[in-house]
């Protein structure tokens, strides 16, 4: 199953439209990483709007994508989460190593990579 | 009130025994919080069957007391778990996070069960009640 | 047939019989007693006429779990709506008070067959007439649960009072029924509204047990993983000290002493993400 990534300036954007399979999920981290590398992307934005669920699972795969994505030079956002999802992985308990950088929508989700992008430049290395 | 065994012996039963719930669920009147916990639990049992028990079958209904509820009951009969408690605990850390996903269920539904033991492989039930 | 079974029907069959002047002496007693002010001339014929008869049948084919079922129907109908639980408990006391008497006149003559029939008929009258309250009662119950939950989802009010601010005041004491609707009532809100900041208000709480905590730091975290930051403001004195001893991580709880400070610092914080007009 092809699921579309999005390129939105150096951004890329990928939405989880449905129950995605353990094979699935390998297949995507690796179409992610490879794009990430291919267009430089600064930022990642991984958009579960449509998950009605997200088990220890799917946490742990957001997590594994989101910090190898990190590696690769790319902040990671996700968004849309559904209320129902957000009290749920709460009582699932804190043992599910939930680092990631959430925000409500898509818009909110560039803001908030543009703010963490600008304040980086900030930075001077030596 | 209805009742089916499915399988769990790979992903995709994973997935349908998880919608198969949540519509049970919604029948019975739970709300969307309640579909997603009980929903939840149903994927974490069912992938630890599949995962470390070898595959297994989830039966899922609805049931009545003075209330109604939703029980699942999840077996394999893989390895078993030799430490209860300390599975129970989230200490396992084999690969999948199969204390995380025990754990996890007992905390999303209201009442839990476990019966396990080397080699004896694993009975799960679970049940959640409308208020 | 067993004995018991010959005086069940043969019982029966009276009640049957007799059931115009039984009903009639039945609705009279419970007049006299009050019980029926509320209902009309109409209703008390239909309702005693169905309760009546309902029992009469239970008596005779001993169906309990039919009895029960149709109790409840009729309550959810709206039997005997008029009345108070009491009274309706009262009203069946006495419908086994009619049957009882009736049975004693019947075989007042003939000592030894009424005590057997009374050995047959109170174990049975006071099954049948608690099943039947009961399901008045408890359908009564169920309503007024329902009407609660109702009453508590318009009375928990999530004000938005900036673009992408809420508060959330909360006044009295909570249960643990209560917090969980209100938790999940707030998050729905963060989504619907796109908030940034939510502020809880627990001035008005005198007491926070340690579910009220959890359920606290629940919505904390939930709020966080929707991208909402949260604000707790009016922590006294005395739920302070709770919070400490309950061993909550206070580390993880942005805090406020009033409402006014909490919404200066949820302005402050939302000056910190620039958006750019375009």
């Amino acid at each position: 199953m092809e699921i579309p990534l999005l390129k939105i300036e150096d951004f890329l954007i990928v939405s989880f439209q449905t129950e995605l399979s353990d094979d699935e999920i390998d297949k995507l981290r690796e179409d992610i990483l490879d794009k990430i590398k291919e267009t430089n992307a600064r930022g990642l934005i991984i958009d579960i709007t449509a998950l009605k669920i997200v088990d220890s699972f799917m946490a742990r795969s957001l997590s594994s994508i989101a910090t190898t994505a990190t590696l690769l030079g790319a902040k990671t956002v996700v968004v849309g989460m559904q209320p129902a999802v957000a009290l749920t992985l709460v009582e699932l308990g804190l043992r599910i190593k939930w680092n990631i950088q959430t925000a409500l929508n898509l818009e909110r989700g560039i803001n908030l990579l543009r703010e963490a992008l600008k304040s980086e430049k900030d930075v001077v290395y030596e | 009130m209805s009742e089916d065994k499915l399988p769990v012996k790979n992903e995709s039963d994973i997935i349908f025994v998880r919608s198969f719930g949540r519509n049970l669920a919604a029948n019975a009147g739970f709300g969307i919080v309640d579909q997603c916990r009980i929903t939840t639990a149903i994927s974490e049992l069912a992938r630890n069957a599949v995962v470390h028990g070898g595959g297994g079958s989830v039966t899922i209904k609805t049931i009545q007391n003075d209330k109604k509820g939703i029980e699942i009951i999840c077996s394999d009969e893989g390895p078993g778990i030799v430490n209860l408690e300390l599975a129970l605990k989230g200490g396992y850390s084999t690969v999948g996070g199969l204390g995380i996903g025990l754990s996890g269920a007992k905390r999303l539904m209201d009442e839990f069960q476990i019966t396990s033991g080397a080699g004896k492989g694993t009975t799960v039930i679970i049940r959640k009640w409308l208020k | 047939m067993t004995e018991k079974e010959e005086f069940v029907e043969e019982l029966s069959g009276l009640l049957e019989d007799n059931a115009t002047e039984l009903k009639k002496q039945w609705v009279k007693e419970m007049t006299e007693m009050g019980l029926l002010e509320k209902l009309s001339p109409l209703e008390i014929e239909q309702q005693s006429t169905a309760i009546y008869d309902t029992c009469v049948l239970t008596i005779k084919t001993g169906m309990y779990e039919a009895a029960k079922k149709y109790a409840r129907e009729m309550a959810k109908k709206g039997v005997l709506e008029a009345m108070t639980v009491d009274q309706i408990i009262m009203g069946m006391l006495k419908l086994r008070d009619v049957y009882g008497r009736f049975i004693f006149y019947k075989y007042q003559k003939d000592v030894e067959k009424l005590y057997k029939v009374l050995g047959v008929y109170e174990p049975l009258a006071n099954r049948i007439l608690s099943i039947v309250a009961l399901a008045f009662v408890e359908e009564r119950e169920m309503k007024i649960t329902e009407q609660q939950q109702a009453m508590l989802t318009l009375s928990t009010p999530v004000l938005q009072i900036r673009d992408q601010i809420l508060v959330l005041p909360l006044i009295g004491t909570i249960d643990s029924a209560r917090a969980a609707q209100i938790v999940e009532q707030l998050l729905n809100s963060i989504v619907d509204t796109q908030a940034s900041v939510v502020i809880i208000d627990i001035t008005g709480v005198p007491i926070i047990d340690t579910a009220v905590a959890n359920h606290l730091i629940k919505t904390i975290q939930a709020a966080k993983m929707l991208g909402a930051d949260t604000i707790i403001t009016g922590i006294s004195p005395a739920n302070a000290q709770t919070l400490v001893t309950l061993g909550v991580d206070l580390s993880m709880m942005t805090t406020r002493g009033s409402l006014r400070s909490g919404v200066k610092l949820a302005d402050e914080m939302l000056k910190l993400v620039v958006v750019e007009k375009r």
